[in-house]
């Protein structure tokens, strides 16, 4: 059999196109949108700006004073006042905000990457494996460990409570055994009743020579993890929990959670970013769920389990390459809150600690300087969040568009 | 219906329970000793005693594992978390560590402030959003499409805090129409019905004191209606793209109907159940964006005030102000929710 490949035809034949990849497909798309090339003009800039200025443009905020230069309106010339440049005017320490500007992108894009590198990564995972799992059925060493980490959650109460650390091992055995032991008397109520008596006999007895009345909390511990571990949590079970959890951090409303983690932490860049990495964490676990959900169920899926491939290996291998087109997306966008979201830490007085630059904190400490008429502190660094956020929402819009193949005829 | 309605009340305890155990731990969080943060660096270990005492703080967080030891089941339960579990469910959300008046009190006064500026910027971005979002579809990759959909995009990569700064920069100091802050002038009053400034004077016919309200609410509320507006916008239009594809509408223009009563009476009616969540999701977004936008416009809401505990430290502030927050954002997602399921009946009986 011969390789077919279009050079061979003489005629231009419409029915046999060059081969393109998916993402090389998606990249032309991408670059002949008008809207997307001008984000990624936009990001580039911004991106490489950073970088560059923060490697070979030296800055040192603590020793950026000069009052002489005190709230000095931009000028491109050199008067015999002013015999320097400020494209952007100056803040009320005499710093020259351009180049506080051009620094403070490294501190806004290094906090939203930072962050939304969290939220994917801790999403992606609870993300796949809840949706991986609700419809796979576990294998018997998944469900030990599943059962084993529950068991370990339940223990820590308990071994708390009796201050013993044996416990913890007990109440870990005890979900491994039932991990391992499935299918015995599986459906049959004398099941639950002797896993629930042998937890209970298992905290219990330990835990005496601490006292009766802690005993008795064990033992009544015991009791219930023995019984809820006798029956079968599947993947269903843990996904229910973990969306569960994620609804709760869901019900804080956008930033609200990381102005108030922060507020309690204390400012910092560090703590800004982790805060609001957690807030983000699940958008992406319930994107990365639902989009494992839609193919899990595809035939290659089933191929590849019929073949005897491992379930990390599929997850990894088949189902991953797979959903990557929605988070890619989602975390181009996500890039854009997560620098808004920054800027608003640091306007409020809650993200880089002064004099650091950073945009927020830029326009949180030079807004009360709106009214005696020095506009330019207030508007160029604003003017860097909402075209970086542009920026990255145009992109973002863009690979949407490329990356549906919806809109593929 | 009525079975929907039950589970969905009950999937909402397990929530309600961490949004309170998150706000708990908050306390917790704070570096050093809730003692010293109210009383300060210099006072005496005698007054932190006296207060630990008196705000239970010398409990053990969880449970007393001592207590239990000793055979009290009562000191067992005695604990911080539970305790203030049970203070919640009588409304004591504390006092205020600087100014000694109950949290909820000064919460109710300041509610309303909040409330009406989150409503007018509601009513604003769907007024503006809906409308855009169905031209759009309607004339997908026209002019007025693109113009619409990069605008939209604008509004939704607005910092707010900038937004309001400038229009206060444009419109108070450069124009001077608008005044820059408060929620009414000194010297005018309104009588208070339903403490809606801008309601309660339409009610009792002050229509100087309406136009005072309006001048001060309309800036803060533009600011934060922006994002919202964009995103409703958005949703709007893809929304109707993803209905106008549809054979029905084929079928109804094949029938001959006016394109009005096709994008009206068809299209919209079926585009509205995603926008009408992204409506809802929309509140949080308001709710959050508040503490903001009230900070620029001296705008005396839950925001602000929030805002000013979190630099002063007020802990029992803030987190009353979060709670109160994040149970507004939960109550209006269950409305959606169930909004949602009477408008369609799919999901009901799912």
């Amino acid at each position: 059999m011969t390789k077919i490949t279009p050079e061979e035809f003489k005629v231009t034949d419409f029915a046999v196109r060059e081969h393109r990849s998916l993402w090389s497909d998606a990249w032309r798309r991408l670059i002949s949108t008008n809207t997307a090339r001008l984000g990624m003009f936009i990001v580039v800039l911004f991106v490489s700006s950073a970088t560059f200025s923060h490697f070979f443009w030296e800055y040192e905020p603590k020793k950026d004073l000069d009052y002489s230069l005190k709230l000095n309106p931009p000028n491109l010339v050199v008067t015999e006042e002013i015999t320097s440049i400020h494209p952007f005017g100056t803040d009320k320490l005499g710093r020259d905000i351009f180049r506080r500007v051009v620094h403070g992108g490294w501190n806004s894009l290094r906090v939203g990457i930072v962050a939304v590198g969290i939220s994917l990564f801790f999403g992606g995972i609870i993300g796949l494996l809840t949706g991986f799992y609700e419809t796979v059925t576990m294998t018997t060493v998944e469900r030990m460990v599943l059962y084993g980490i529950t068991g370990l959650l339940l223990g820590m109460l308990s071994a708390w409570i009796a201050s013993q650390l044996i416990q913890l091992f007990v109440f870990t055995g005890l979900g491994i055994a039932t991990g391992y032991f499935e299918r015995l008397w599986a459906g049959k109520y004398y099941r639950t009743i002797f896993f629930g008596v042998l937890g209970a006999l298992l905290s219990a007895l330990p835990a005496l020579f601490a006292g009766l009345p802690i005993a008795l909390v064990c033992g009544a511990l015991g009791l219930l993890s023995g019984v809820l571990m006798s029956l079968t949590l599947d993947g269903r079970f843990f996904s229910n929990v973990m969306m569960r959890l994620m609804d709760m951090v869901l019900s804080f409303p956008g930033y609200l959670l990381a102005i108030a983690i922060v507020a309690f932490l204390g400012p910092g860049l560090g703590k800004g970013m982790i805060a609001i990495g957690v807030v983000g964490i699940p958008v992406y676990a319930r994107l990365t769920r639902s989009a494992v959900l839609s193919v899990v169920h595809k035939e290659y899926i089933l191929a590849a389990q019929s073949v005897g491939e491992s379930h990390s290996r599929i997850i990894l291998r088949h189902i991953t390459p797979n959903i990557l087109s929605p988070i890619i997306v989602q975390t181009t966008m996500g890039l854009a809150n997560a620098i808004l979201s920054a800027a608003a830490l640091g306007f409020l007085g809650l993200g880089a600690i002064p004099p650091e630059p950073e945009w927020g904190a830029m326009l949180g400490d030079s807004y009360r300087y709106l009214t005696s008429g020095a506009w330019w502190a207030v508007l160029f660094p604003g003017v860097a969040i909402m075209l970086s956020v542009l920026g990255f929402n145009l992109l973002g819009d863009g690979l949407r568009d490329a990356l549906d193949p919806k809109l593929r005829v | 219906m009525t079975r929907y309605i039950i589970r969905r009340l009950i999937s909402v305890i397990p929530t309600l329970i961490g949004v309170t155990f998150v706000i708990f731990m908050f306390q917790r969080l704070i570096p050093g000793d809730p003692a010293i943060a109210m009383l300060g660096e210099h006072a005496t270990e005698e007054s932190i005693e006296r207060i630990r005492e008196q705000f239970g703080l010398n409990r053990p967080i969880f449970l007393d594992r001592e207590a239990l030891a000793e055979g009290n089941l009562a000191g067992f339960f005695d604990s911080q978390y539970i305790n203030y579990m049970t203070r919640l469910s009588r409304l004591d959300l504390g006092d205020s560590i600087h100014r000694r008046i109950p949290v909820l009190e000064t919460l109710a006064l300041r509610f309303p402030a909040t409330v009406e500026l989150s409503l007018l910027s509601m009513f604003l971005a769907v007024a503006i959003g809906v409308p855009v979002g169905i031209i759009s579809a309607s004339r997908r990759n026209s002019v007025i499409d693109s113009v619409s959909m990069v605008g939209s995009l604008i509004g939704v990569s607005m910092p707010i805090f900038w937004l309001g700064l400038m229009e206060i920069m444009l419109f108070a100091v450069i124009l001077q129409w608008l005044p820059a802050g408060a929620r009414l002038s000194t010297g005018v009053e309104i009588r208070t019905v339903t403490s809606l400034y801008l309601v309660d004077s339409l009610l009792t016919g002050n229509w100087a004191g309406f136009v005072d309200a309006f001048s001060h609410i309309i800036m803060p509320a533009v600011a934060l209606a922006t994002i919202p507006m964009g995103i409703i916008a958005r949703m709007t239009r893809s929304s109707m793209l993803d209905v106008l594809q549809e054979d029905y509408i084929r079928t109804a223009r094949a029938k001959g109907l006016g394109s009005r009563q096709v994008l009206f009476r068809h299209a919209l009616k079926n585009a509205a159940l995603p926008v009408v969540t992204i409506i809802g999701l929309q509140a949080g977004t308001l709710l959050a964006g508040a503490v903001l936008t009230e900070t620029i416009f001296s705008w005396p809401g839950i925001g602000r005030w929030v805002y000013d505990a979190i630099l002063g430290r007020d802990y029992p502030i803030v987190q009353g102000g979060t709670l109160l927050i994040a149970l507004i954002f939960v109550g209006v997602n269950l409305m959606v929710d169930l909004l949602y399921a009477l408008l369609d009946p799919r999901i009901r009986y799912k």
